[in-house]
């Protein structure tokens, strides 16, 4: 897609209006925030609507209108798995971690890390694998509000960058977490909105019969497709271990991704907790269902029409398609959609970055500090990181979904694992948390820089050993399927090996499901690390397995 | 830990880990199943020309008559399971909790 030569002026209108009022509702909100908790967990008192409205938005970065279309156009099967996947973690995330968390009162996932196995060292490498998780999850979203502004507004990409990250500083700054709260619910409306319709007219002139309703609309237009591109519904592309890493990763990641499980500690309670939940998965499908429509649509329009979409614009096929088959009305309000969706994703993960600054690392050096200047500091360090954040999206990773899978990968081994294990095994203690977070850490994060950031093929790297069964489609994906299996391992067989967590830690457990006695007996059989063990050893096992029929 | 107590454990931790696995079928497992089992979902065909150099001889394309709304059934049953399927599922899971909190504070 060529850059517009022109200002988009309708495009660039809306835009604006969403970057308006997202500054407008943070000033209305600073007025809620009082103190400490108000500032970076809206004072525990968002409710379940809003809060799954304010998770739909953060789960949907701007990868939903860059980047997964793309993935859809190159391979559906692989693609749609990696987002159904996604989808359903949030039902992971809830079952094992959301309201749990919820009732331990903690202000952010590297709090409770450090609390739930008393370790100050264990806060520390948190915030360390919070850094890196957080870093690579935001590159691309800031660089691509940049190139929305730049390819479809028509005015330069550094103009975008930073228009958008200091709107998104500005209102993460002063509005804290009622402001990012606020504004992604409002974000989420504006994203439903602004994509749910203009892929309606595009189906509808593609002769969808069910065109109102894009997410199961095209059923009808699978013959012609399949009598085009008879491969397209393809499952076999890749290894059925590719599928069990994307499951490893996306469930045990986005328990670990800090900005997602900093919406549970949000909220009034833990039922508030578990709804929220329910009403995001059910949105987050409805908006992943119509990407995976656009994406069908746009095979479906390159053949029927026979227009050549080159691959370097197949990131921008949604605004192709809007452009070519709805008209430029439409297009403006998918641009806007597209904003918001960037502006959401990146004020959550400036949130947490900040929390995490101050309130971990800094709060855990000088505890004397008292609240009042630790909420003076925020407001601080909130603005240097966006600005950090600023510099750095001028020169980030190119490919912004390979990016954002790799921060699932290594947030599942390092921040995940701790938390599922602290929840569910009282047996879990500090030394086997350390053992797994480091290592599962390293593992994901020295192969993101081999193979994500020096460009080496997946069966070239030289760690770990398993290197060699990194092959096919989507190979480096199976990183994680050692990752995470290792982190496990070392996790429950540290634990064993060692002394148990005191009472105090362990009456920590009860508490967090609910109970208001304690019983030593409960949560801490042997049948889960027994049975996490066997699976781990199984996943891992199987990746060297059909060797030979899957594609090289 | 007495009888409600350790029944309300039982219950929480039994309907937790049937929930968990089934959206860790629908939301992982399942595709792998679809490409383990293939001989259900495809027929084995020889492969165009053009695609030979990336697929092989031979490739699959799903049996027509498995579909559900015109799609293929592998493909529908992904996409809804990970969708209506996991909301269903939490929302069932929700219930169970929320009854067995309303037990733990009594």
């Amino acid at each position: 897609m060529e850059p517009r030569g022109e200002v988009f002026v309708l495009g660039l209108i809306l835009s604006i209006i969403v970057l308006v009022i997202s500054v407008m509702i943070s000033v209305w909100a600073r007025r809620l925030t009082r103190n400490l908790s108000d500032y970076y967990v809206a004072g525990r008192s968002i409710g379940a609507i809003n809060n799954g409205l304010a998770m739909v938005s953060l789960a949907l970065s701007l990868t939903t209108f860059i980047g997964l279309t793309a993935l859809i156009i190159q391979g559906l099967y692989v693609a749609v798995a990696v987002y159904a996947s996604f989808t359903a973690a949030f039902i992971g995330l809830m079952v094992l971690a959301a309201p749990y968390l919820r009732r331990h009162k903690s202000f952010t996932t590297m709090a409770f890390i450090s609390e739930r196995y008393d370790s100050k060292t264990l806060r520390y490498i948190s915030v360390i694998v919070m850094m890196i998780v957080s870093v690579l999850y935001l590159a691309g979203n800031l660089k691509g509000i940049g190139i929305v502004f730049f390819f479809l507004l028509g005015v330069p990409e550094i103009v975008g960058i930073v228009v958008g990250g200091l709107v998104v500083t500005l209102y993460v700054t002063l509005g804290g977490m009622y402001g990012v709260t606020y504004n992604q619910t409002f974000q989420t409306i504006v994203l439903l909105f602004c994509l749910m319709f203009p892929v309606a007219i595009v189906m509808r002139t593609l002769g969808a019969s069910g065109w109102v309703f894009p997410p199961l609309g095209y059923g009808d237009m699978v013959p012609q497709m399949t009598e085009a591109v008879p491969h397209y519904f393809w499952a076999m592309v890749a290894h059925p271990v590719v599928y069990i890493a994307i499951f490893l990763g996306s469930f045990f990641g986005i328990i670990g991704l800090p900005h997602f499980v900093m919406r549970f500690f949000t909220v009034r309670d833990a039922k508030e907790a578990r709804w929220s939940t329910v009403i995001c998965v059910f949105l987050v499908g409805l908006v992943n269902t119509t990407v995976y429509a656009t994406g069908f649509a746009a095979v479906y329009y390159m053949q029927a029409e026979g227009v050549d979409i080159p691959t370097a614009a197949y990131d921008y096929v949604v605004f192709i398609l809007v452009e070519a088959l709805a008209g430029d009305g439409w297009l403006a309000l998918a641009v806007a959609g597209s904003v918001a969706a960037g502006l959401s994703t990146v004020s959550g993960l400036l949130m947490i970055m900040g929390a995490g600054l101050i309130h971990d690392l800094y709060g855990t050096m000088k505890p004397e500090v008292d609240d009042d200047k630790k909420l003076k500091l925020s407001y601080g360090a909130m603005f240097l990181v966006g600005v950090a954040v600023i510099i750095f999206s001028l020169d980030p990773p190119e490919f912004i979904l390979e990016a954002i899978m790799w921060s699932f990968g290594i947030a599942a081994a390092g921040l995940g694992v701790p938390i599922v294990l602290g929840i569910w095994w009282k047996r879990t203690n500090k030394y086997g948390v350390g053992a797994g977070m480091v290592v599962g850490t390293l593992i994901a994060f020295i192969s993101w820089i081999m193979i994500g950031y020096m460009g080496m093929d997946p069966v070239d790297i030289p760690f770990p050993f398993f290197a060699k069964y990194f092959y096919g489609p989507l190979g480096w994906i199976k990183v994680i399927s050692v990752a995470v299996p290792v982190s496990f391992i070392l996790t429950i067989v540290v634990s064993w090996l060692t002394p148990p967590p005191s009472e105090d830690l362990q009456r920590q457990v009860d508490e967090m499901h609910g109970w208001p006695d304690v019983d030593p007996t409960r949560y801490n059989g042997k049948g889960l690390p027994i049975t996490i063990i066997v699976l781990s050893v199984v996943i891992m096992w199987f990746m060297t397995t059909l060797y030979d029929q899957f594609p090289k | 830990m007495n009888n409600d107590s350790r029944r309300g454990y039982k219950l929480e931790v039994w309907v937790t880990a049937v929930c968990f696995f089934i959206v860790a079928v629908t939301g992982g497992f399942f595709s792998s199943i679809v490409v383990i089992m293939n001989e259900v979902f495809f027929n084995q065909v020889p492969t165009p020309e053009n695609l030979i150099a990336a697929y092989g001889e031979t490739m699959f394309v799903f049996k027509e008559h498995l579909s559900v709304w015109g799609f293929p059934l592998h493909y529908f049953l992904l996409i809804v399971l990970s969708w209506i399927g996991a909301t269903v599922v939490g929302a069932i899971w929700c219930l169970v909790m929320d009854r067995l909190e309303e037990k733990q504070r009594a």
